[in-house]
């Protein structure tokens, strides 16, 4: 089961707007970093790779959503220190993989380059994830009998599977995500639980 | 403050506190309402509550220095970066955990009153009598029908909204008009009546959310951001409801940074003389004195202020000579449930967001229905479409998944129980001499745990679960149990139960303590059993009911 969705379900039932996803409910840690050292060309980087995953279209993408910059904020201030290591030595990672693949940097490298170099880091995020989460298991399982299940810590996840949770999170929320690609409505002022929908009207924003 | 002397002191400006407060002073009394926290005024602090949710920085997640500053609340589902600081500062206010148990607290004007899931349950003569023909702990001392006609007088001030169902136990109310199901709900809900021979309902939750005007409040807009304090008077809370009334009567006065110590005793006379309080920003001691006093100061808390109290008399504290001061904890215990996919469904969509769910009222033991272990649960929960967190598996990235992302997914529908705990003597709470608090008092010590029979029900609550969705037409079910810390379910109850014997209980029938019949307690302290249904409103008769039996005993110098 989607943990998320589960939290969004407790939230409607406690009428309350639980927005964090799972993936910042994992802990805290001590020890953290201030500066985790992004720099100019870091952001422009993850703005890119935002781009790719969610790009422009009929509406604005990622990059107008300044993805780079709000993974910069979120992974500085939010991430514990082991996935704040994991992220950073991700964006070095990133770019050895692409040199591997287009024999150069992904700032170089055509849309559907960066989309292929993309879709295969996928793949490998998704292996790794399973490892990572298979390793954690017995830990996970350890809490819960102790009835502390919210003193277990994950291990970081696949850098890729950060930058790409890190886009959509900054991309759906974001003023063009919201008002643009989905609907905004602030006070809607009734309820229809039978709305109509025909396929193409856009989701609410929240 | 000149003059310290009033006819009554109103500690805590929560639920219970907002109605004991409201009551007392529209009775004509003089009333001193303390508060161990800042002020928090109605709209005008809402600060939040007109912000999108791109103008906050981490879009409402929480920051690695929130998570050190609030550790507990971060093992759950309530730290968002909207609301943070309604939580009660950790590092100035611990507590010792001899097991877990998670304490949400909000110590500023309101309380969790502005915090509140709102959901509004009766409880029915069945919940009053458990107890007595199961033989657990003690019986309660009162029935249902002395109850009934104060939860007609709490339902129409705070303003519930439900639907009449004629359910035996789970007794209709002086309601607002419902809100609704929507079409996934319904249909489940019907699917259900069948197949279990309308023995079982799925209805729209009891929300104290108006559905329409009500007194000064515009009332609902359906935002759902209802715990950033609505500036429509949407939901009850002390701010958009009880106390404004109180304030219209001229005879209220608030005191926050009051944390109360004590409870003033006179050995000759057997009653409280007043309170002292320790003013959280000076660090002073001040006395108030008055005629009668009401603790509302939350479950625990009201506890820990009678345990430091008359403790020259009673070294447990004042209503420890029964032995159960700080004792038979309870909660609800929730955490689990199951959840599917609705088909079938795809040309509807919702509109507004609905600060509600719906509800499915305990079944079990009930009629001829038994089962292995004592008493029951209920469900909440909701159907919706699936938005952008959704997984869309078969779309990596590109124009493809941010096309599909666009559009709603598959509808959903998940609930969670919520079931009883019994009331056990071991589950207690106790002052830790050893670990003080940033002000130099005591903090409490939580020893308190499921046992045999909530660890059964709760198999029972995801087995029968699943079976509801199966029956439901509910496709691609799973279910889950991730554990409940005591705490958790914040319905915190117990810890100085009303009875009909001052040997075995704290308080009398009417919330007094038996040793001091002008303190009353009526936050979740007196619950002598804890039944499935959210607490608030039974908290809310009671304080009514407590309050008017303080001034007709004070106008027959009974006090």
């Amino acid at each position: 089961m989607d943990r998320r969705e589960l939290l969004k379900i407790i939230a409607v039932l406690t009428g309350s707007a639980v927005i964090g996803s799972d993936l910042f409910l994992s802990g805290c840690t001590s020890g953290v970093k201030n500066d985790t050292g992004f720099t100019a060309a870091n952001i422009s980087l993850l703005d890119e790779i935002g781009e790719t995953i969610i790009p422009a279209g009929k509406t604005p993408g990622a990059k107008a959503a300044q993805v780079g910059n709000f993974m910069k904020v979120m992974v500085t201030d939010c991430y514990t220190q082991e996935q704040q290591d994991a992220f950073v030595k991700g964006i070095s990672s990133l770019e050895e993989a692409g040199k591997k693949m287009n024999s150069k940097s992904f700032m170089d490298c055509t849309p559907q380059q960066r989309h292929d170099l993309l879709v295969s880091l996928e793949k490998e995020a998704k292996e790794f994830n399973k490892t990572v989460e298979e390793k954690d298991k017995p830990q996970k399982e350890a809490f819960k009998q102790k009835e502390r299940p919210y003193d277990f810590v994950a291990s970081p996840r696949h850098y890729y599977t950060m930058m790409k949770q890190l886009t959509l999170l900054g991309f759906f929320t974001s003023k063009t995500g919201m008002t643009e690609t989905l609907r905004h409505n602030a006070v809607p002022g009734k309820y229809d639980g039978a709305f109509p929908y025909v396929k193409g009207d856009k989701a609410w924003a929240e | 403050m000149a003059d310290s002397t009033f006819d009554a002191i109103v500690v805590g400006s929560g639920i219970s506190g907002g109605w004991a407060a409201k009551e007392l002073c529209e009775k004509g009394l003089k009333v001193l309402l303390l508060e161990r926290g800042g002020p928090y005024e109605h709209i005008k602090d809402y600060k939040t509550a007109s912000k999108n949710l791109w103008e906050h920085e981490h879009r409402g997640n929480t920051t690695n220095e929130q998570k050190k500053k609030y550790p507990v609340i971060h093992r759950s589902w309530a730290a968002s970066e909207v609301i943070m600081d309604a939580w009660a500062n950790e590092a100035d206010s611990p507590y010792t955990e001899i097991k877990p148990f998670i304490w949400w607290r909000s110590y500023r004007f309101g309380g969790r009153s502005v915090l509140w899931g709102r959901q509004s349950y009766r409880w029915s003569q069945m919940d009053f009598e458990a107890n007595e023909k199961d033989g657990t702990a003690i019986p309660w001392p009162v029935n249902y029908n002395e109850i009934a006609p104060w939860y007609d007088h709490v339902e129409k001030f705070a303003g519930i909204s439900g639907s009449i169902e004629n359910i035996p136990h789970l007794p209709d109310g002086q309601f607002m008009p419902a809100m609704d199901l929507n079409l996934v709900e319904k249909d489940v809900a019907a699917k259900l009546k069948k197949q279990y021979n309308g023995q079982r309902h799925l209805i729209i939750g009891r929300v104290a959310n108006i559905t329409a005007p009500h007194d000064d409040r515009p009332g609902c807009q359906y935002r759902n951001r209802c715990w950033e304090g609505c500036p429509f008077g949407g939901y009850f809370s002390t701010q958009s409801s009880t106390y404004p009334a109180a304030l219209k009567t001229g005879n209220l006065t608030v005191r926050p940074y009051a944390i109360v110590t004590e409870v003033l005793y006179d050995k000759e006379k057997k009653k409280a003389t007043g309170v002292e309080i320790l003013d959280s920003l000076d660090n002073k001691t001040y006395r108030y004195h008055s005629k009668i006093v009401f603790l509302c100061a939350s479950t625990l808390n009201s506890a820990w202020i009678l345990m430091r109290s008359a403790t020259n008399i009673w070294p447990g504290g004042l209503g420890s000579s029964s032995g159960e001061l700080g004792h038979n904890v309870m909660d609800h215990h929730y955490n689990l449930g199951a959840s599917g996919e609705a088909e079938g469904f795809d040309d509807k969509y919702v509109y507004g967001r609905r600060p509600n769910g719906f509800y499915i009222p305990r079944f079990v033991n009930i009629g001829n229905d038994k089962r292995d272990y004592l008493r029951g649960f209920g469900y909440q929960g909701g159907a919706s479409r699936s938005g952008w967190r959704r997984d869309v598996a078969e779309l990596n990235i590109g124009i493809d998944l941010k096309d599909a992302l666009s559009e709603p997914g598959n509808w959903r529908i998940g609930t969670s129980g919520f079931g009883e705990i019994l009331p056990y003597h071991e589950n207690k709470i106790s002052l830790d001499k050893n670990r003080n608090d940033k002000w130099g008092l005591p903090v409490l010590a939580m020893d308190a745990a499921l046992k045999e029979n909530e660890f059964k029900m709760r198999k029972d609550i995801v087995t029968e679960m699943v079976a509801m969705l199966e029956a439901g037409g509910i496709k691609k079910i799973t279910s889950w149990d991730n554990g409940h810390a005591m705490g958790h379910g914040i319905h915190e109850m117990g810890t100085a139960r009303m009875g009909k014997d001052p040997k075995t209980s704290v308080l009398n029938k009417w919330n007094q303590v038996w040793d001091a019949p002008n303190v009353f307690v009526t936050d979740g302290a007196f619950m002598t059993s804890s039944a499935c249904q959210n607490p608030s409103l039974t908290y809310m008769a009671f304080t009514a009911r407590a309050a008017n039996y303080a001034v007709e005993e004070l106008k027959k110098q009974n006090l």
